[in-house]
């Protein structure tokens, strides 16, 4: 019998404001990581412009190829594959990693292999192998809630998403209207600290589903600084932002808990930019404990938006020979299962 | 051998060229989904090992258009390690016109993009995108050319003149301005 050979996947990321591109070896091992970020320039507007994003992101991804083959002391024909992120995201970049990811594997005739943005998120966590099967998953993102079912690689069984926002959309969201700057989500969980849990914040959906529901949240902490303002009353930025993080989380949680007892899972995964609010990794990880449950978090650099999960996720279906041909086009929106 | 490619409005141009001559020609009309197009055309039609140099037309044009016709010239140029030059959109129409004025346009949805240049082909000024209401008030006072036939032949040996550029730097010219830059 031969040996096992090594697989190593070029993965390219580009769906939203990072310009990013990775090798990884035997979809567990990172070999080079590049992450370009965009913030600074968004910052100025408030939040993504996405015509500027596709722009930022032509103009750098062959320097970040260019960086990481550096730091991998590779080139690209000594990967197997090419793989690229070609939905969920902003139809404009993720076209721009797309089209790039073709010409690659045009030139070096290699597989292209297509992944799916939130599928990268959990397979974050196979590297350091920490992705193990059945899993709970939990996808918290700017565009994304959902509850996922994991019983093997690839297998999806989808229990339950948000109906209306998502839960870093709140964030954002309430972020602007306190006046903290954009990205929101870690604004308000660094003023968070600084606030006690003041505010009366109504309880969420208090459906008995595994459905996910953020518009009534984020409108009654509207309606309450619109009020506050009508009244000429001060708001307490801290402590708003404090018991909103709260009543946020606690609903994500409770929802997980209920998983937890229904389906009798033992893993837990969280996965998506929201995952790197350290208040909401503390407090699901008081309620795996409660169960036994192994909470499996990826590594910070690896929450948020980044090429090496892409080639995490694309190594099964290198596996599968599950390969796209250079007809392969972008998609803004879809779902994992 | 020397590939052009030219995405920058509804059609897609892609021309494989050797010795003064255009050995193939693919010309597609009105294209919906371009990136689904593009590179299968390249693959069928081209064998890389043979390509000397890339033209791409930078612009202005679509923003999604030319951008993609950007990213898929720079990316070819820079794994292929060849020269990459670029022309743009308004260039392709000067060069294609016989006319001793060179005030050269053509228009999108909601405006045109306009160039003027001398009987050498120097850009005078800088390039303009009018709104439609601008351009009828412009047009009063000039005459615009628009060709719709562009002359492949004279707009890559005209290129092939001009300096190659590092792949890294190769750059759509957008023009236009969106929203937040106003």
């Amino acid at each position: 019998m031969k040996d096992i050979k090594d697989i190593y996947i070029l993965s390219i990321e580009t769906s939203c404001d990072e310009t990013s591109i990775a090798i990884v070896k035997n979809g567990n091992e990172v070999i080079a990581l590049t992450i370009l970020s965009q913030i600074d320039t968004h910052a100025n507007f408030g939040g993504v412009v996405p015509e500027i994003a596709s722009r930022m992101h032509t103009e750098n991804i062959t320097m970040v190829l260019e960086e990481t083959l550096r730091k991998a002391k590779m080139k690209v024909s000594d990967c197997n594959a090419i793989a690229v992120t070609s939905t969920p995201g902003l139809l404009g970049s993720l076209l721009v990693g797309v089209e790039f990811a073709k010409v690659l594997s045009y030139v070096y005739d290699l597989p292209l292999i297509q992944v799916n943005h939130l599928i990268g998120h959990i397979y974050a966590n196979k590297i350091g192998d920490k992705l193990k099967f059945p899993s709970l998953a939990l996808i918290i993102s700017g565009g994304h809630t959902e509850l996922v079912k994991m019983t093997g690689d690839y297998e999806f069984e989808m229990l339950g998403e948000t109906q209306d926002d998502a839960i870093g959309e709140a964030f954002d969201k309430v972020a602007r209207v306190i006046g903290l700057k954009y990205p929101g989500g870690p604004n308000i969980e660094k003023l968070a600290k600084e606030g006690n849990n003041n505010y009366k914040l109504p309880k969420m959906a208090n459906d008995e589903s595994y459905n996910f529901s953020y518009s009534g949240l984020k409108s009654s902490v509207i309606n309450l600084v619109n009020n506050e303002k009508n009244k000429g009353r001060e708001i307490n930025k801290a402590d708003l932002a404090c018991s909103f993080q709260i009543t946020a989380v606690e609903e994500l949680t409770r929802k997980l808990e209920k998983a937890l007892i229904e389906t009798k899972i033992k893993n837990v995964i969280i996965a998506g930019g929201v995952s790197a609010n350290k208040y909401l990794r503390e407090e699901i990880k008081k309620m795996c404990d409660k169960y036994d449950a192994n909470l499996n978090l990826p590594e910070f650099i690896y929450c948020t938006d980044n090429a090496a999960m892409i080639g995490a996720a694309a190594y099964p279906l290198y596996l599968k020979k599950d390969f796209a041909d250079l007809d392969l086009n972008a998609k803004s929106s879809s779902n994992i299962c | 051998m020397h590939l052009f490619i030219d995405t920058h409005l509804n059609d897609i141009a892609v021309i494989l060229y050797q010795n003064g001559k255009m050995i193939k020609k693919e010309i597609i009309k009105n294209v919906k989904e371009h990136s689904r197009l593009l590179m299968p055309i390249i693959q069928k039609n081209i064998n890389k090992n043979q390509l000397e140099s890339i033209i791409v037309v930078n612009g202005p044009g679509s923003f999604t258009g030319v951008r993609l016709g950007v990213t898929v010239a720079k990316t070819l140029a820079y794994t292929l390690d060849i020269p990459i030059r670029t022309i743009t959109s308004l260039e392709c129409i000067a060069l294609s016109t016989l006319e001793e004025n060179k005030i050269v346009g053509f228009s999108d949805k909601n405006g045109y993009y306009i160039g003027i240049f001398d009987n050498d082909l120097n850009l005078i000024g800088d390039y303009a995108y009018l709104t439609n209401s601008e351009y009828e008030e412009y047009s009063k006072k000039y005459d615009v050319i628009y060709v719709e036939d562009l002359d492949y032949k004279k707009i890559i040996d005209y290129a092939l003149k001009k300096k190659s550029i590092n792949a890294h730097q190769v750059n759509p010219l957008y023009v236009k301005k969106i929203n937040v830059e106003k």
